[in-house]
């Protein structure tokens, strides 16, 4: 085959295309599959007929899952005629899509994401869809998200796949798209993924070689409370947002209100006509918000580990709850209380330690770290620390790393610091403040009295430089659409109460599961919250069975002899 | 009176094709030239095949690199015993004899 495909391969390429566009949803998968048989047609214009029917044969199911039509009647001359009709002019239309956003289009690329194995490339669908940068003003322009849609690895699959909506916000997510197709959901949906506007593969790119200094500069602000590191923080934020705006950038342009217009664009690209909605951490802002304003589009909501919604508490109190039920935990168990038998007393004292005398530890260099080595300061370990709260398998160690730190031995924390200093580096900063500043009113607050080190690493004092306050997320108070709240014991993000008080405002349609043992992200990390999330998303209209929560296996903790 | 489900000449085409070589996975194009039907009728058929669990499905990795990988069909159990009957039916109207046991 040529390099260059000639006019008649590119027609049919093109009419294959839009095969893949009138044959949407669960079906999706048959213009795929008719699509890909054009690259084996040698001659072009087979293919071309070959893509004339694909068109016929998108139209044909999609007319027959309509009511009362029957194949018989479709092979009619008068329906082939009126079909060829409907198709030139949708042909047409879909033309059109290809200037602008006008009408969402889900124009497929070559799936170029790291970690492909051939097992999994087959069932991913990669490519873009052009949302409007200012969904009230169709004429503003467009910018380009980045989606993949992963097959069910059960065929047929059910219609209403699942979209999940992960972290953040800045978190890129189709990246980590081989991670995904390998963790179903829900058994026989397809999975979505979109990077969020700013995010990943998706447009724009606000500032993007300033990141690293952004992250920097909020390092910096976590062990050093100064005038000069807070001010030094604000120049490079501001820096930032002057390159943004430059570069034609308009902050007013970002959102969780956005971002749930983009997320309703990318479901009208895909012809999906309802979804199950997946919201994690900053994820089930944009859900709820979703459910709020385009609830039927939505088949059913899980909501895990919420971000909580306006008034939050200062984050520092929730982490510092988080911590105490760890320590009461540890208490209570026999091992853990036997090894170390006033946790929390030597977390404190480690804290007083630190304060006089940084321990350091080496890091690996990729990291870019003076001298490859890292301060480990009070503020510091308090951050790590709250951070090793997210993930139920730093439990068992926790204790055991509180202790040698306490004791001067900082050499357990190296692997747990370089990779939080990764994670933090895959966050694009720069959007994260984009989201957050129009949404979250307390940020253009000075930092509130009683504020820890957690606390100055938030945006307090920099979004009223930053870009006006958005309309607010929404909780879809009395929503009728099913809702499944999972909590985590320990989440240092949001209470398990805070979560209760979410799902009771939803109403009498949210179940609300707490989850023992367990931080952010519950369904990642239990195989329990897993199993009810699947079978809620089988079937939102009954309660799920929730009797594992109670069999959860207890942390194993490692003793204090086995300290090397 | 209801027409028997599956029974179209261009579905008893595609099932005798599948019977021929009831056990290869086979891909769409090859299928179109085998049975003369173009995509736009052979897809609807196999599609429907699909869906009454008659036809299973896969992804097969590409032939060689560069191409992508093609979806591939073939008769799960229920549908070998559709095609069967098919075509002993079809032999039977042939000899003329209405039980179909031509053997």
């Amino acid at each position: 085959m040529n390099a260059m495909p000639g006019r008649w391969r590119r027609m049919a390429l093109k009419i294959a295309q839009h095969a893949s566009w009138a044959l949407p949803g669960a079906r999706s998968l048959w213009a795929d599959a008719m699509r890909r048989e054009l690259d084996y047609i040698e001659d072009d214009r087979a293919a071309l007929r070959w893509a004339i029917g694909c068109v016929m044969a998108s139209y044909t199911a999609r007319l027959a899952a309509l009511p009362r039509l029957r194949w018989r009647v479709l092979s009619s001359p008068v329906v082939t005629g009126s079909m060829l009709l409907l198709i030139v002019l949708a042909l047409q239309g879909h033309a059109s899509d290809q200037t602008g956003p006008s009408l969402p289009a889900f124009e497929e690329t070559t799936c170029a994401l790291p970690d492909m194995s051939p097992d999994i490339r087959p069932r991913l669908r990669c490519g873009t869809v052009r949302v409007p940068r200012d969904h009230a003003r169709p004429d503003s322009g467009n910018f380009s998200l980045a989606v993949v849609v992963i097959k069910s690895e059960l065929q047929p699959a059910l219609p209403d796949p699942v979209v999940y909506i992960s972290g953040g916000p800045g978190n890129p997510l189709t990246d980590y798209a081989a991670h995904q197709a390998r963790i179903a959901y829900a058994p026989r949906r397809d999975l979505i993924l979109v990077d969020q506007r700013g995010t990943g593969r998706s447009e724009p790119s606000l500032c993007p070689d300033l990141d690293r200094r952004l992250l920097e500069a909020t390092l910096a602000v976590a062990a050093d409370d100064s005038a000069d590191a807070m001010a030094k923080r604000r120049a490079a934020y501001m820096t930032c947002r002057d390159e943004a705006i430059r570069r034609g950038v308009d902050l007013a342009d970002f959102g969780t209100r956005v971002t749930v217009e983009d997320f309703e664009w990318v479901r009208r690209a895909l012809g999906i006509e309802r979804w199950n909605v997946y919201g994690e951490s900053y994820g089930t802002a944009v859900a709820m918000t979703l459910l709020a304003l385009h609830p039927g589009a939505v088949r059913s909501v899980v909501l895990d580990s919420i971000y909580p919604p306006d008034p939050v508490p200062l984050w520092s109190t929730v982490v510092s709850d988080a911590r105490d039920a760890f320590f009461a935990h540890c208490a209570r168990d026999a091992a853990c209380s036997t090894s170390f038998p006033d946790l929390a007393g030597t977390y404190r004292e480690t804290l007083n330690r630190l304060d006089q005398n940084p321990l350091v530890v080496g890091v690996p260099p990729q990291l870019q770290q003076p001298r490859d080595q890292v301060r480990i300061t009070a503020p510091l370990f308090e951050a790590l620390v709250s951070r090793l709260l997210y993930f139920p398998p730093a439990y068992p160690t926790l204790p055991r790393i509180i202790q040698s730190v306490h004791d001067g031995d900082a050499r357990g924390l190296g692997t747990v610091v370089a990779s939080e200093l990764a994670a933090a580096m895959t966050q694009n900063r720069a959007t994260h403040a984009a989201v957050e500043c129009r949404d979250r009113p307390h940020f253009r607050n000075p930092l509130p009295a009683g504020a820890s080190a957690l606390d100055r690493v938030q945006l307090y004092g920099l979004c009223e430089l930053w870009s006006d306050l958005g309309p607010a997320p929404l909780v879809p108070i009395g929503t009728s659409a099913p809702t499944l709240v999972l909590a985590g014991q320990f989440d240092p993000v949001a209470r398990p109460s805070s979560s209760r008080h979410v799902a009771e405002l939803i109403g009498s349609n949210a179940r609300w599961v707490e989850f023992p043992l367990v931080g952010h992200n519950v369904r990642h990390f239990s195989p329990c919250g897993s199993r009810i999330a699947a079978d809620f998303i089988d079937n939102p209209g009954q309660a799920p069975d929730t009797s594992c929560v109670d069999r959860n296996p207890p942390i194993r903790f490692v003793s204090r002899a086995q300290i090397p | 009176m209801a027409r028997k489900p599956n029974s179209s000449r261009q579905t008893r085409t595609v099932l005798a094709a599948f019977l021929d070589r009831s056990q290869t996975w086979r891909h769409g194009y090859d299928l179109a030239k085998e049975t003369g039907l173009k995509s736009g009728t052979l897809y609807p058929v196999l599609m429907r095949l699909s869906e009454q669990d008659l036809l299973e499905s896969r992804w097969q990795d590409p032939e060689r690199p560069g191409l992508p990988p093609r979806h591939v069909y073939r008769l799960t159990s229920s549908g070998l015993t559709l095609a069967r009957e098919q075509a002993r039916s079809e032999a039977a109207e042939a000899v003329g004899d209405p039980s179909g046991a031509v053997a």
